[in-house]
């Protein structure tokens, strides 16, 4: 039998902490629960969980404090719990290492449907081969098919497809791009990555109208929004 | 008359070392020496005119007294002639070197005085001008110390006839006003003739604006040294203003601080239990079953509209605060559209909304979450407005007549709008949403307008710029 995965949830109010225990437990998650970050350090360290879900805003250590420690000596995934408006606290989030947001009030599926893409990031991370509803890439073959239809795509357009595919549900952010696919180039601007990200969502998506794979994640970059099949 | 007695008492000293010569038998060589000595004394202690006078006088008693034939004013012997002219050039000389030095020394300790002064002043403007009145003190002092009988600091407003006396000593007639608005006007000194020297209006100048004029009246003092008084004074109106202008944009920063906290501190309050809320409805939801859950239903259609609400208000409240300030970006509108249903997810669940972007339409250049909270708006209004079997429409085209812009649109089949409402005014039940819609709008550089739809209904229409994003080159695959 699979082992349940443990998520340990951070936050200072306790309603928030209690309704969110029992909808994870009900589909299918251990819980730990702690009030504030330095008791969440301490939980973090004694019960290795498989996933991170913090606040941002708690008394004592608060919820960058955690990410930071954490950071320090793990991988972990951290899902933070940003209030809508708080676009610096995500973008500081994110790069002190926090690997997802959910803004405030959100609903049980968004927050399920963000808690499963992280734990399911380790297990597609090293593969060549990624399958996606009516999509697939194949990395070693060079070629993307959706829909039953070969994409060509160009060798920028397949580099930001794999590393977003890679990082599905998660969002990926500009700086991160570039340093991967144009390897940190110099004049490479968020607007270079705007164009080709553009130019690949056009051949891939079958109705512009309606994205299914890619879309933008405001002033951060873009995410990837199918799940992995 | 002071001067006549001077010349007076410089003659009798003459014809004092005179009869003293006499008396003392003294050869004609002593008593030239004896004389010069004099009238070198008496120049330093005289002025020019008593000196020359003296002189003269000195000659002609040399000359009758000591050279041969005395009691004559004529002399026998050539080599005389030569002894007596020496000695009259001699004491002519030596008055006038003596002088010189003297108005030397009285203009060096003049400038002394002057750069004392003007050193006082600056101390005491740029030591004191954060503490009130210290100002109008500092000119009062300076005025003084120019020797000014009286006068003062007058700083115009609006304008060289908006004058505020900050600080005045002695009489102030009528004609003062005019004075120094005529200097405050033309930008230049006036100097006008008074009882006890000039009156000197210096205009404050800075930058080629003049802020005030420095008047100093029944003064002696030079034109430079008032001028340079003034420069100061103006450097210290100036360095006033700033100094105000300062205190005040640091209490506006920690008035936006505390703008800031609180609007976080809301948010997080109001935020949070809201979040509890809704995750308690859906726990709800799945436990319950018949009429009551059409009855949590309406609840959690109600928690949201509320959440809605609270998000606008402090969308608008972080906008008014200058708490955040649009950060606009190339946004896709199908991104757009895509955001805004997961963000309703109640209108989603029972209502067929369509969604159409046209091929050719370009990224939107907008602040997405302004965006999201007016097209979310417009969307409920819609979903308010009309029967539920109806679909609403988001469309997204580039502006048929304007290429700069993006059109959005939210098209309902409900009511449409009352007669003379379309583009003007709003239906009751468009009130709120509509006008928040319309506030962020002009925020994010847009337009909202609302018209009647052609077989019935409203369209509410969003203009927003188009972004320009830079062409960059492909390498085919």
């Amino acid at each position: 039998m699979t082992p349940r995965p443990r998520i340990l949830i951070v936050d200072d109010d306790d309603g928030i902490r209690t309704t969110l225990e029992q909808h994870l437990v009900v589909h299918g998650f251990d819980v730990v629960v702690a009030r504030d970050g330095i008791e969440g350090m301490e939980l973090f360290t004694s019960m290795q969980p498989d996933l991170v879900l913090s606040d941002l805003a708690m008394p004592r250590a608060d919820g960058f404090e955690l990410i930071r420690r954490i950071r320090a000596t793990s991988e972990t995934p951290i899902v933070v719990l940003s209030v809508r408006g708080g676009d610096v606290d995500k973008v500081r989030a994110l790069d002190l290492g926090a690997d997802d947001f959910v803004v405030k009030p959100f609903s049980t599926p968004e927050l399920l449907a963000r808690v499963r893409a992280q734990l399911r990031r380790s297990r597609i991370a090293l593969r060549n081969q990624m399958e996606f509803p009516d999509l697939s890439i194949d990395l070693e073959k060079r070629k993307v098919v959706q829909g039953g239809r070969e994409v060509r795509l160009t060798p920028t357009e397949l580099s930001i497809l794999d590393l977003l595919a890679r990082h599905a549900g998660r969002p990926v952010s500009f700086n991160e791009i570039i340093a991967t696919v144009w390897k940190g180039a110099q004049g490479t601007s968020n607007d270079t990555v705007r164009v080709h990200v553009g130019a690949l969502r056009r051949k891939l998506e079958p109705d512009s109208s309606n994205p299914q794979y890619i879309v933008t994640e405001p002033w951060i970059g873009f995410r990837f929004i199918a799940e992995p099949v | 008359m002071r001067n006549i007695g001077r010349a007076v008492a410089a003659q009798l000293i003459v014809f004092a070392v005179t009869y003293g010569a006499l008396r003392l038998r003294t050869n004609a060589a002593t008593a030239g020496f004896a004389f010069l000595i004099t009238i070198l004394g008496i120049a330093v202690m005289t002025d020019l005119a008593t000196a020359l006078i003296s002189s003269v006088v000195a000659t002609l008693c040399y000359n009758y007294f000591f050279f041969p034939p005395i009691g004559t004013f004529t002399i026998e012997e050539p080599a005389n002639w030569a002894a007596l002219i020496s000695f009259f050039i001699a004491s002519l000389v030596a008055s006038r070197l003596v002088l010189r030095a003297r108005t030397q020394a009285e203009h060096a300790e003049a400038r002394r005085r002057e750069v004392e002064a003007l050193y006082a002043l600056s101390i005491d403007l740029f030591t004191a001008t954060n503490r009130v009145g210290a100002l109008g003190e500092a000119a009062t002092r300076a005025l003084s110390n120019a020797g000014a009988h009286g006068g003062g600091l007058v700083l115009f407003g609006n304008g060289v006839y908006d004058q505020r006396v900050l600080s005045w000593s002695g009489p102030k007639g009528d004609e003062v006003e005019d004075l120094v608005g005529g200097a405050g006007r033309h930008k230049r000194t006036l100097e006008i003739p008074a009882p006890f020297g000039r009156d000197v209006y210096l205009p404050l100048n800075i930058g080629g604006k003049v802020v005030g004029v420095l008047a100093a009246r029944g003064t002696t003092a030079t034109l430079r040294a008032l001028e340079s008084a003034a420069t100061l004074v103006a450097l210290a109106v100036e360095r006033e203003r700033f100094l105000a202008e300062s205190a005040h944009m640091q209490a506006l920063r920690e008035g936006d601080a505390l703008k800031t906290s609180l609007l976080r501190a809301v948010s997080h309050d109001l935020s949070t239990p809201l979040t509890a809320v809704a995750l308690q409805i859906e726990r709800l939801r799945s436990i319950v079953d018949g009429p009551a859950a059409a009855t949590v239903d309406e609840i959690a259609e109600h928690t949201g509209r509320l959440r809605r609400r609270i998000e606008n208000l402090l969308a608008m409240a972080r906008l008014e605060a200058r708490n955040v300030v649009p950060r606009p970006e190339p946004t896709p509108a199908a991104d757009l559209f895509r955001a805004v249903r997961e963000h309703l997810p109640l209108v989603v669940r029972n209502r067929q909304i369509e969604v159409r972007v046209a091929a050719d339409c370009p990224d939107v250049f907008v602040d997405p979450s302004l965006a999201l909270e007016i097209l979310a708006n417009l969307i409920e209004n819609a979903h308010q407005a009309s029967p539920i079997e109806t679909t609403i429409e988001l469309c997204a085209y580039r502006h048929p007549l304007d290429p700069e812009q993006v059109r959005l649109e939210v098209s309902d089949r409900g009511p449409g709008l009352a007669t003379g409402a379309a583009e003007t005014s709003d239906t009751p039940r468009r009130g709120l949403g509509l006008e928040i819609a319309r506030s962020l709008g002009n925020a994010s550089g847009g337009n909202v307008t609302l018209a009647n739809r052609t077989g019935g209904g409203a369209i509410a229409r969003i203009d927003l710029p188009v972004a320009h994003l830079p062409a960059v080159d492909e390498v085919p695959a």
